[in-house]
């Protein structure tokens, strides 16, 4: 007796979430202006990141490919035939004003020869050779280097030589084995970006489901269709979980495109030429999925309960400004001081997905109980909240708004 | 059939609603006529399951409303105080949300959204969204949300408010059609006119007060006046303590 009256009412509080949660959806995905800002804020995150991926992969390039406009080349033929035998080397005819051009950024660097350099080159007495640049421009100073670094690599050759034409070995004229350890800046900063993808990730749980939980609780109340909402025989359980599963379908939404986005940037950044090995497959998509989904469910009851909570749309607005802090903050941490991963970090919601989120990144990820137990912590935080929100629907000054 | 008995709501120190016991029968046009601030919105709250009251009872064809909630809102169908639509959904889509939610079969309720459309004269917005609706057709879109699952009771609040005379005169026709069919209707009212032409019995409340409850010429009787609107403030003048 007991079961089958209880059966049915199970399966209509079921179906009454369903219709809440298709309600909210329809209505949400009708909001053309709250839907093309959500778009945006989720677009730009990754476009921008994959611009200055981009752009700092050109430049990289650009430092490997350098063009080399010489004046007075008749001077120095070898040296000329040698430096354009050099690969992504191109030799030029400089400028007239080699001081000008660079001044003007015509060039970025001009390579003058004196006309007393073959003399002295034959005689075996320096020969002098002038690297005109601009050491106040930073971008390119990449070029300045890769031209200064051939020269000396000619004079090393050149002198090396020498010595062995007079019986000398070379390395008599080395004291110094001197082993650059590469510490590339360039590289430095596409790591750094790429570390921002997990924050993007978790930003977007937030914006996703922000419209969506503000629109469905305080949206509601101000229009005015709370209280015909609740006249009917619904139990708020029921409302609280179709509003909170709605946005939260919003914020998964949102997670996938930023993650789907980011992926398929990063297959048009040629990473490999920042000296970063980096493969991004179908694995590490499940894995940040898994990082990130069930975490969308505690973002979008915290941002219901907010809402439910806040007076007006207005100031519910406000609170969503406030709880996207929690994620930037989580973020900049993450990226200002690397973390030390800890065990009990998982458990910790928002830590736990940026850990996991990072460490697929970095192709380490840990074993399926670390995603379970930060999984586990965000569902039950979420009920939670979702208990809370059910408290806020029962009482009648949030309802009516004493 | 709806029975208030001792209905009691304080707002704090105030007595919103002090101890209001009154029965709206079946088949009959009930009228919830009183003074702006009177308490009728709170205890018509109170009626729909809104509203918790502090003390009393309330039945709702014999189903206690303050223990069982859920099952004496199935039996109501209401246009509350604050009546919103969502201004993206069209009239349809808010008449089909309500029925869903209380549960009606695809098929019927295809139906059942179509007759009250026409009912309500609403066919030429049922496909728009709400966002540029008239007030009018705004309060028979609620009105027609709040018929969608044929309720044996039906509560209005100040269904006429603001309302233009076509409007009024539609929705009066509508209360007279659902006593008709034998349903227990309830509103309120502060104006007089649409009182003494609806209903078949009137309770007058003042001060969170009932201070007469009867048929109009009841009233009238026991205020002595002959016109109702006289009676109507000699009665609830009687019922303020200022």
């Amino acid at each position: 007796m007991t079961i089958q009256e209880h059966s049915p009412r199970g399966w209509r509080w079921a179906r009454q979430v369903r219709v809440v949660l298709r309600k909210e959806l329809v209505d949400s995905f009708r909001d053309k202006r709250a839907l093309s800002s959500i778009l945006l804020s989720i677009l730009v995150g990754p476009l921008i990141t994959g611009f200055m991926m981009n752009r700092i992969a050109d430049r990289q390039k650009e430092a490997d490919d350098v063009r080399i406009p010489i004046v007075g080349a008749r001077n120095a033929p070898a040296l000329v035939q040698w430096l354009a035998q050099q690969s992504g080397v191109v030799v030029a005819t400089g400028p007239t004003d080699p001081e000008q051009a660079v001044r003007e950024q015509s060039e970025y660097v001009v390579l003058v020869v004196p006309p007393d350099y073959a003399d002295d080159f034959r005689s075996s007495r320096p020969a002098g050779i002038k690297v005109v640049a601009d050491s106040a421009r930073s971008d390119t100073r990449a070029q300045v280097e890769r031209v200064q670094a051939l020269l000396q690599q000619y004079n090393a050759e050149i002198g090396a030589l020498r010595l062995i034409g007079r019986g000398v070995s070379p390395a008599a004229a080395t004291p110094l084995k001197i082993q650059g350890v590469e510490v590339s800046t360039t590289q430095q900063r596409a790591a750094k970006l790429l570390s921002v993808i997990p924050l993007m990730v978790l930003l977007a749980a937030f914006t996703g489901a922000m419209q969506l939980a503000t629109d469905a609780t305080a949206g509601e109340r101000e229009r005015g269709s709370l209280e015909a909402l609740l006249v009917n025989p619904v139990p708020r359980g029921a409302l609280a979980l179709g509003k909170v599963t709605a946005s939260a379908l919003a914020g998964m939404l949102a997670v996938m495109v930023t993650a789907g986005l980011c992926t398929a940037l990063l297959r048009f950044i040629p990473l490999q030429e920042l000296g970063m090995r980096f493969r991004f497959g179908t694995p590490h998509m499940v894995g940040l999925m898994a990082a990130a989904l069930p975490m969308c469910l505690l973002t979008a009851s915290v941002q219901s309960c907010v809402a439910t909570l806040a007076k007006s749309f207005k100031e519910a607005q406000t609170y969503m400004g406030i709880l996207i802090l929690a994620p930037m903050l989580v973020g900049v941490m993450g990226t200002l001081y690397p973390i030390d991963h800890q065990p009990w970090m998982y458990g910790v919601p928002l830590l736990g997905q940026y850990i996991l989120l990072t460490s697929v990144l970095g192709g380490y990820a840990p074993g399926p109980l670390a995603f379970a137990a930060a999984a586990a912590t965000c569902v039950v935080c979420a009920g939670l909240m979702l208990r809370a929100t059910v408290a806020l629907l029962n009482d009648e000054r949030i309802v009516f708004g004493r | 059939m709806i029975a208030a008995i001792d209905l009691k709501k304080y707002f704090g120190p105030v007595a919103a609603v002090n101890g209001v016991t009154f029965t709206a029968k079946d088949g009959e046009v009930t009228g919830l006529l009183g003074p702006n601030g009177a308490g009728k919105t709170t205890t018509l709250r109170m009626l729909y399951g809104v509203m918790r009251p502090d003390a009393g009872t309330i039945e709702v064809d014999h189903v206690d409303a303050t223990k069982h909630p859920r099952d004496a809102q199935a039996r109501l169908g209401v246009l509350p105080d604050i009546a919103g639509l969502y201004p993206r959904l069209t009239a349809r889509e808010q008449v089909r949300y309500y029925g869903e939610l209380h549960g009606i079969d695809t098929a019927a309720l295809e139906e059942r959204t179509n007759e009250l459309l026409k009912t309500l004269d609403l066919m030429h917005v049922a496909e728009r969204r709400s966002a540029g609706y008239s007030h009018g057709e705004r309060t028979k879109v609620a009105i027609a949300r709040a018929l969608v699952h044929e309720p044996q009771n039906i509560i209005l609040d100040e269904p006429t408010n603001g309302l233009d005379v076509m409007s009024t005169r539609a929705v009066r026709t509508i209360i007279k059609r659902l006593r008709a069919e034998g349903r227990c209707v309830l509103f309120s009212s502060h104006v007089m006119q649409e009182v003494s032409a609806l209903c078949d019995s009137i309770v007058v409340i003042a001060g969170g007060k009932v201070v007469a409850h009867g048929t109009p010429d009841e009233l009238r009787a026991k205020a002595g006046y002959d016109s109702l609107e006289d009676a109507f403030v000699a009665l609830a003048g009687s019922g303020d303590p200022r």
